[in-house]
C-alpha cells in the first residue's frame, strides 16, 4: 500500500535528523588552532610592513605639501599681483611657459655638454679597429705559446 | 545560541584566542560531518572544515550577533565546500544536472519501502544527490534550520531553498521507489 506523500516526507526528515555526526581524525583541533596561531604570527609582521609603508608615504606627502606650500607662500605676493592686474592670468601663463622653456633649454645644454665631455674622453682612446686588431694578435700569440708548451711537455 | 556559546564568542572578540577551542569543540563534528556528506572524501572534508574554522576565527569581528552563530559558521563551511567542489571539477551548478524529469507530483512510496529508510540507506540516498540538494536537506533536517536560515547559509533566496527542498525530497522518493522496483524484480 502506498503511503501519502506527507508521511513519506516526515520519514525522510526523521531519517536525516537521526544521522550520526562523524568525528574528524585525531589532532584536528590542534591543526585548526595551529592554523590560527600561524595566521596570528604572520599578522604582526604584515602589519609592521604596512605601517612602515604608510608612514613613508605620509611623510613623503607631507614633505611635498610643505615644499609646495613654501613655494606658494614665497611667491604669493607676485602671484596675487599678477592675478589682480588686467590680463594677469594670461601673463602668469606666459611667465610659466617662459620658465618651462628656460628649463628645457638648460636641460638641452647640460645634455650637450655631457655629450661633448664623453666625446673628448673617447677621443683619447685608439680607434675600435686598432683595439680589435691588437686583441686578435694577443689571442694568436697566447694560442701559439700554449700549443708549443704542450708539444714540448709531451717530448719530455 | 546557548549562553556558553555566546560567552565563548564574546571572549574571542575580546582577544582571548583560547576561547575558540571551546567553539571548535562544540562545532567540529557538525561542520566536519556536513563537509563529509557534501564532499564524500574524509581528507577533503577535513581540509574544508579546517579552512572554515580558520576563516571563522579571522572573520569573527564581522559576525553579527543578531543572527545565529551556527548559521554564520555553516555559511563559511558551505563556501569552503563549494570551493573544494569547484577545485575538484565537480558540478556545483544545477544547470547541467543529469536527473530525469520528475513525475509531477511524486506520490508517497510503498509503506514497506518507507519503513526501510535506515541510516545507511539515507546516507546512500543523500550521497546520490547533487551537493546543492543534499545540503538543503542536511541543513533543514539534521541542523533543524528553517528556510530563511538556510537561505542565509547558502546565499540563495528563500524561494530557491524551498524549491530545492521540495525537489530533493521528490528525488529521494523517486530513488526509493526505483530501488523498491529493482528489489522486486530481483526477488521475482
Amino acid at each position: 500500500m502506498n503511503m501519502d506523500a506527507g508521511k513519506t516526507d516526515k520519514l525522510i526528515a526523521s531519517a536525516i535528523a537521526a544521522l550520526p555526526y562523524s568525528r574528524p581524525a585525531a589532532g584536528f583541533s590542534a591543526r585548526v588552532m595551529a592554523g590560527i596561531a600561524a595566521g596570528e604570527a604572520r599578522q604582526p609582521w604584515q602589519a609592521s610592513v604596512l605601517k612602515a609603508a604608510g608612514l613613508i608615504v605620509t611623510a613623503w606627502a607631507a614633505a611635498l605639501v610643505f615644499v609646495a606650500a613654501g613655494l606658494v607662500y614665497s611667491n604669493l605676493a607676485d602671484m596675487a599681483a599678477l592675478v589682480i592686474q588686467p590680463d594677469g592670468l594670461a601673463r602668469a601663463f606666459n611667465l610659466v611657459a617662459a620658465h618651462a622653456a628656460l628649463v628645457l633649454a638648460k636641460t638641452v645644454a647640460v645634455l650637450a655638454l655631457a655629450s661633448d665631455i664623453m666625446s673628448a674622453a673617447a677621443a683619447g682612446l685608439p680607434a675600435w679597429y686598432e683595439i680589435a686588431a691588437a686583441a686578435a694578435v694577443c689571442a694568436a700569440a697566447l694560442a701559439a705559446l700554449s700549443t708549443s708548451g704542450r708539444l714540448a711537455s709531451r717530448r719530455i | 545560541m546557548g549562553e556558553n556559546e555566546t560567552d565563548l564568542v564574546r571572549r574571542c572578540l575580546e582577544g582571548d584566542n583560547s576561547a575558540f577551542a571551546g567553539i571548535l569543540e562544540i562545532y567540529q563534528d557538525k561542520i566536519y560531518s556536513f563537509a563529509l556528506r557534501l564532499l564524500r572524501d574524509p581528507v577533503a572534508a577535513e581540509d574544508a572544515a579546517q579552512e572554515a574554522f580558520v576563516k571563522a576565527f579571522r572573520g569573527l569581528s564581522s559576525y553579527n550577533p543578531a543572527y545565529q552563530f551556527s548559521s554564520w559558521l555553516f555559511r563559511i563551511a558551505h563556501n569552503a565546500c563549494m570551493d573544494a567542489l569547484r577545485a575538484g571539477n565537480k558540478t556545483v551548478s544545477l544547470d547541467h544536472e543529469d536527473f530525469p524529469d520528475l513525475p509531477d507530483p511524486v506520490r508517497g512510496v510503498a509503506e514497506s519501502v518507507a519503513d526501510s529508510i535506515d541510516a545507511e540507506r539515507i546516507e546512500a540516498l543523500l550521497a546520490s544527490l547533487p551537493p546543492l540538494y543534499s545540503e538543503v536537506l542536511l541543513l533543514a533536517y539534521r541542523e533543524d534550520m528553517g528556510p530563511a536560515e538556510i537561505a542565509r547559509v547558502i546565499g540563495a533566496p528563500e524561494g530557491t531553498v524551498k524549491a530545492r527542498l521540495f525537489r530533493a525530497r521528490e528525488l529521494i522518493k523517486v530513488k526509493l521507489a526505483a530501488g523498491a522496483a529493482a528489489d522486486a524484480t530481483v526477488q521475482g
